[in-house]
């Protein structure tokens, strides 16, 4: 073998250098002209930024909202930047340890103790206090994720409830009564029942089951209203190991694991697809879901009761709030106008009329306001007077994710017909009570 | 017995089919019009295409029929109207732009710098070289999670510091913690040992200095490995969401990813608008792999090595 | 020639030696053409793990600004904690079945693909394709095709009198439907990693092996499958390195579940930091936990390979 000789080059010097020094200048001047990237964080005291997750029609509502104020306020700028919501509190805790912190955020409800510790957020107690703000029109269950140990911060940005969302034509088909608002859960787990048919494939109802807070918060709706508690009134201990959760484990239980009524998801996605498919009798959901739902016919009724408990038809909330950061004391008095502004009765109105949305303020729900709802979104209404049926929220403690990791393994487990609702209640209750144990 | 090579057509555009060498002793007559590979890869492609028709599909559908669990894979209505009005739903102009320059820069910063590292480690000896290539590929085994709010740090102090458009909220901090990745060093540096050392030599010996070498000598042999460096890191910064999530802070400098979870709300999401933003986002990577396919085959035989 | 000969085992690769005059000079040339890379891989990849280590040893919760140092208590918190060692084993078990498949199905199908038929850039697009797909798309496809009720797989099964399995709503199946997802996933990037190993396979050696009589599979098992060690040593420990840190693919799909038994360790470290615990001393402590897996799996890697890659030299 000699020694190999090669051919020149096939790039050729001049051309790929020129090529490269082209793609050198692209990119300097990349960089360089990025100065329109830099956000709201600069720019002046009345000039701020938001991160929301509002898409579709809310995203729409939002931004005329935004710009009709910024119309009516001239001088101050509003930029909203969208963050998808389940990213939001990794972004906002990045910004924060950068020192970069928003002004106003959109955070999930069930953040918000762990929220609460976030260096740079503004306390609200005094501002909510202000007779304009009104704040008892909110509705409790909001006012209450919106309270950590007493400090108010954030202002309610959405609600919702859990009912029951049922296929009509279904119903008819198996010859039901359609669920009235005096019904019971074991009128529910009949109904599912006589609902089923395996030959079509076809499911009384559903469950999700990644065992995340979406399995929780479905079964702790049924736990309070069989009249049980998730936790003792000082937080200190479990409560749900009761009567009141066998009877609502059990009540699960028995669609899943002895009838087959009910379509288990593990991964939260197909249920609702499924429902629009008219393979699923009822669903446990909330508002939200409506529009999802353009090819069937459903009706919408509130959750059933356990009868002989002081449980009623209650049912469970979800609300999420604005959260203020401080960013200098100007910028906090823009941020807290105009999320006050934002959340008057005038604004939630129009929001809520234009996305079916539940609107987050109690006087805004009139029966006027509600028949323009159901006008748009069938049936939304029912979501809107549900919320009277919130009575409680889910405890506001730093470890209630834990307590949810150990609540949502035994449901799943108990659904998989993996364990026994006592056994499974218990071993819970223990976890939980360790994990309340470690936090002092 | 003599090899007979038939005519090689290098051009894989307008490909000629079934040129191969002819020994009689070993090869079996075919008895099928064409290559007995494609009942192979026929079905194999089917599988691998088949979430692709998924996503097409929905594309072009109504809502209606898109909120369909199982997914029927035969709309009976089709709305190409899904295309336009993503577009218009939010300025996915600006983002295709902005994702268009992070990959192209960090294409091209990857495989100048990844290169030069990449021979160095394959060909030089220096001290620390074992101790220093170690450390690359460390940064290859801690997850994103745990780094990314040290790296948004110093991305900040960076851009506070030093160059304005590489901090925080412009695309700059989308290229530069990319310009150079372990993977590509590793990757360049397998590929490069495996080059014979005998041009390099030669060419030493002519008098060239290592630049030279690497730039007349070794990269002109790689065009298979830098094309397909160049694809995949161009896939890696299109794609890339989390990182563009977390640095960037405005519209105005968000890129493709960015611009799609814009359909994705938290409890309802608009498939059709984002499978066909999906869609099109794919595009420009297809292209991109399209391009790149061309060097796999046109470098080795511009450097008159007998190839295939 | 015979095509034996001219392969050797890893020679010398470097041109000269480091301590002599002109070693000083090519140790210096050597720092100069690493140093770019260098500085941009230890700014943004380095010091962010080294601040993760410190971390690890405090009790920071990534909300508060004040965190305190607490030595090696995460540490010990780890080895005493089951899920941990559950999410390891998790880790393991997925990783020993998705490397190998996932190299065994991009050889096949790159060996397949390396001629020239027609449509050969039809196949090779698809290929890439599969990794240009967004990770949501290709968890929803899966998603559904492996519906206990609804998916396709189940179906098929039915037509083949298998049982119905309920897949990702079953604590011992739900792995594997990721393991299937995944492998889906990455094998397009196997293939193109053997395609270009395969351009780079002189015919010439093949021809002769041809002429000495060798069969098909003989030439590829003692020419190709050598050839392509440097491909096959470079795709293990790629995929082995993203095996060990699965995170995308079970938090789009599972969510760790069902009761957690698709937790990987990335997941669970998530979970710590972000979601549950909101303890990102214990996250990071996890973090280097895998670390040092990683580190030491690579190494073997690299050890064993050396005994088995061939470079041309």
């Amino acid at each position: 073998m000699g020694t190999y000789r090669l051919r020149q080059s096939p790039f050729g010097a001049p051309p790929a250098r020129r090529l490269l020094c082209a793609l050198a200048v692209i990119g300097v001047s990349a960089l360089a002209a990025c100065g329109s990237g830099s956000g709201a964080t600069s720019g002046g005291s009345k000039s701020i930024q938001i991160w929301e997750g509002w898409t579709g029609a809310e995203a729409k509502a939002f931004a005329h909202l935004v710009a009709e104020y910024q119309a009516t306020h001239p001088g101050v700028k509003v930029s909203s930047l969208f963050v998808n919501n389940d990213y939001t509190l990794q972004k906002v805790q990045t910004a924060v340890a950068g020192g970069n912190p928003p002004d106003i955020a959109y955070l999930y409800g069930s953040w918000a103790p762990n929220v609460a510790k976030l260096s740079g957020v503004v306390t609200l107690t005094n501002v909510v206090k202000r007779p304009s703000v009104n704040w008892n029109d909110f509705w409790v269950g909001e006012r209450d994720v919106a309270t950590v140990n007493g400090r108010v911060i954030g202002v309610p940005a959405l609600v919702d409830n859990l009912a029951v969302v049922y296929n009509k034509a279904l119903f008819a088909k198996a010859h039901l009564p359609l669920p009235g608002p005096n019904w019971t859960w074991p009128q529910f787990v009949a109904d599912a029942r006589k609902l089923t048919n395996p030959a079509i494939k076809q499911f009384g109802t559903a469950y999700v089951t990644p065992g995340s807070e979406d399995t929780v918060w479905h079964w702790e709706a049924l736990l309070w209203a069989a009249g049980g508690q998730i936790l003792n009134s000082s937080n200190t201990k479990a409560a749900f190991d009761s009567r009141a959760g066998l009877a609502s484990l059990n009540t699960l239980r028995t669609m899943a694991v002895t009838d087959h009524s009910m379509y288990l998801d593990p991964t939260d996605s197909a249920y609702a697809n499924l429902f629009n498919s008219g393979k699923i009798g009822m669903l446990v959901t909330g508002p939200w879901d409506l529009s999802g739902f353009p090819n069937v016919h459903y009706g919408v009724q509130i959750m059933p009761s356990f009868p002989g408990t002081n449980g009623g038809h209650q049912t469970i909330s979800g609300p999420d709030n604005w959260v203020v950061f401080n960013n200098g004391a100007s910028r906090v008095k823009t941020a807290e106008d105009f999320i006050l502004w934002l959340t008057a009765p005038a604004q939630v109105k129009y929001f809520s009329l234009k996305t079916g949305d539940l609107p987050i303020r109690q006087s805004v729900g009139t029966t006027g306001f509600n028949a323009q709802m159901d006008a748009a979104l069938p049936d939304v209404s029912t979501f809107t007077t549900n919320l009277g049926n919130v009575r409680q929220a889910r405890p506001q403690i730093a470890t209630y994710p834990q307590i949810s990791q150990a609540i949502g393994t035994m449901v799943v487990s108990v659904l998989l017909g993996k364990s026994q609702p006592g056994p499974a209640l218990a071993a819970a209750a223990a976890k939980v009570n360790q994990i309340l144990a470690g936090s002092g | 017995m003599t090899v007979v090579p038939e005519a090689r057509e290098m051009s894989t555009a307008g490909a000629v089919s079934g040129v191969r060498a002819r020994t009689t002793m070993v090869r079996p007559r075919r008895r099928l019009p064409f290559s007995p590979w494609h009942l192979v890869l026929i079905p194999a492609t089917i599988v691998l295409l088949f979430p692709f028709v998924w996503l097409i599909v929905t594309s072009i559908e109504t809502p209606a029929e898109a909120l369909r669990f199982p997914p029927d894979l035969t709309p009976h209505v089709i709305r190409l109207q899904n295309y336009p009005d993503a577009l218009a739903a939010a300025p996915f102009g600006r983002f295709f732009l902005n994702s268009a320059v992070v990959a192209v820069t960090t294409v091209i910063c990857n495989l100048v710098l990844c290169a030069a590292a990449g021979y160095a480690f394959a060909r030089f000896r220096f001290l620390g070289r074992t101790a220093l290539f170690i450390v690359m590929m460390a940064t290859l085994m801690v997850p994103f999670q745990v780094t990314m709010i040290p790296q948004f740090i110093i991305t900040k102090w960076l851009g506070v510091h030093l160059l304005a458009g590489a901090g925080i909220g412009h695309i700059g901090a989308l290229i530069v913690p990319n310009a150079a990745t372990a993977f590509g060093v590793f990757f360049l540096r397998q590929f490069f040992r495996t080059l014979p050392i005998e041009y390099e030599e030669a060419a030493l010996v002519d008098g060239a200095n290592r630049l030279a070498v690497l730039w007349r000598v070794v990269l002109p042999l790689s065009a298979p490995a830098l094309a397909t460096l160049a694809a995949l890191t161009f896939l890696d910064s299109w794609n890339n969401f989390l990182w563009p999530l977390i640095a960037i802070n405005s519209t105005a400098a968000s890129t493709l990813p960015l611009g799609l979870a814009t359909f994705q709300g938290a409890h309802s999401t608009e498939w059709t608008l984002l499978m066909a933003g999906n869609v099109m986002s794919l595009a420009p990577m297809m292209v991109v792999f399209l391009i790149a396919q061309r060097y796999f085959v046109r470098s080795v035989a511009a450097t008159g090595l007998t190839g295939i | 020639m015979t095509a034996s000969v001219a392969l050797r085992r890893s020679g010398r690769q470097g041109l000269s030696n480091p301590r002599g005059r002109r070693g000083r000079v090519e140790s210096l040339t050597g720092w100069a053409f690493v140093t770019p890379a260098t500085v941009i891989i230890g700014l943004f990849g380095a010091a962010p793990i080294i601040w993760s280590l410190v971390l690890s040893f405090t009790n920071d919760n990534g909300l508060t600004s004040g965190s305190a140092f607490i030595g090696v208590r995460n540490y010990k918190a780890l080895a005493h904690d089951p899920v941990v060692s559950q999410a390891i084993e998790h880790t393991v078990v997925y990783t020993a079945l998705f490397v190998p498949g996932t190299m065994l199905v991009g050889l096949f199908l790159a060996v397949a693909m390396n001629r020239k038929i027609r449509f050969m850039w039809f196949y090779r697009t698809a290929a890439y394709a599969t990794m240009a797909i967004s990770t949501i798309s290709e968890a929803l496809v899966f998603i559904w095709l492996f519906d206990p009720s609804f998916g396709i797989v189940n179906y098929i099964f039915s037509l083949l009198h298998i049982p119905q399995q309920a897949f990702l709503n079953s604590p011992g199946e739900a792995l594997y439907v990721i393991v299937v997802m995944t492998i889906w996933g990455w094998s397009g990037f196997a293939v193109v990693i053997y395609l270009a190993a395969l351009q780079g396979i002189p015919q010439d050696l093949v021809e002769a092996a041809a002429i000495d009589g060798a069969g098909r599979w003989e030439t590829f098992r003692r020419i190709t499958l050598p050839l392509l060690s440097p491909a096959s040593l470079f795709l293990a420990v790629w995929l082995t390195i993203n095996a060990l840190q699965l995170f995308d693919e079970v938090y789009l799909s599972t969510r760790g579940g069902p009761l957690g038994a698709t937790t990987v360790l990335v997941y669970y470290l998530f979970e710590q930091a972000f979601q549950t615990n909101f303890n990102f001393g214990y996250a990071s402590a996890i973090a280097y936990l895998l670390f040092i897996v990683i580190l030491v799996v690579t190494a073997i890697q690299f050890r064993v390979g050396r005994r088995f890659t061939y470079y041309r030299s």
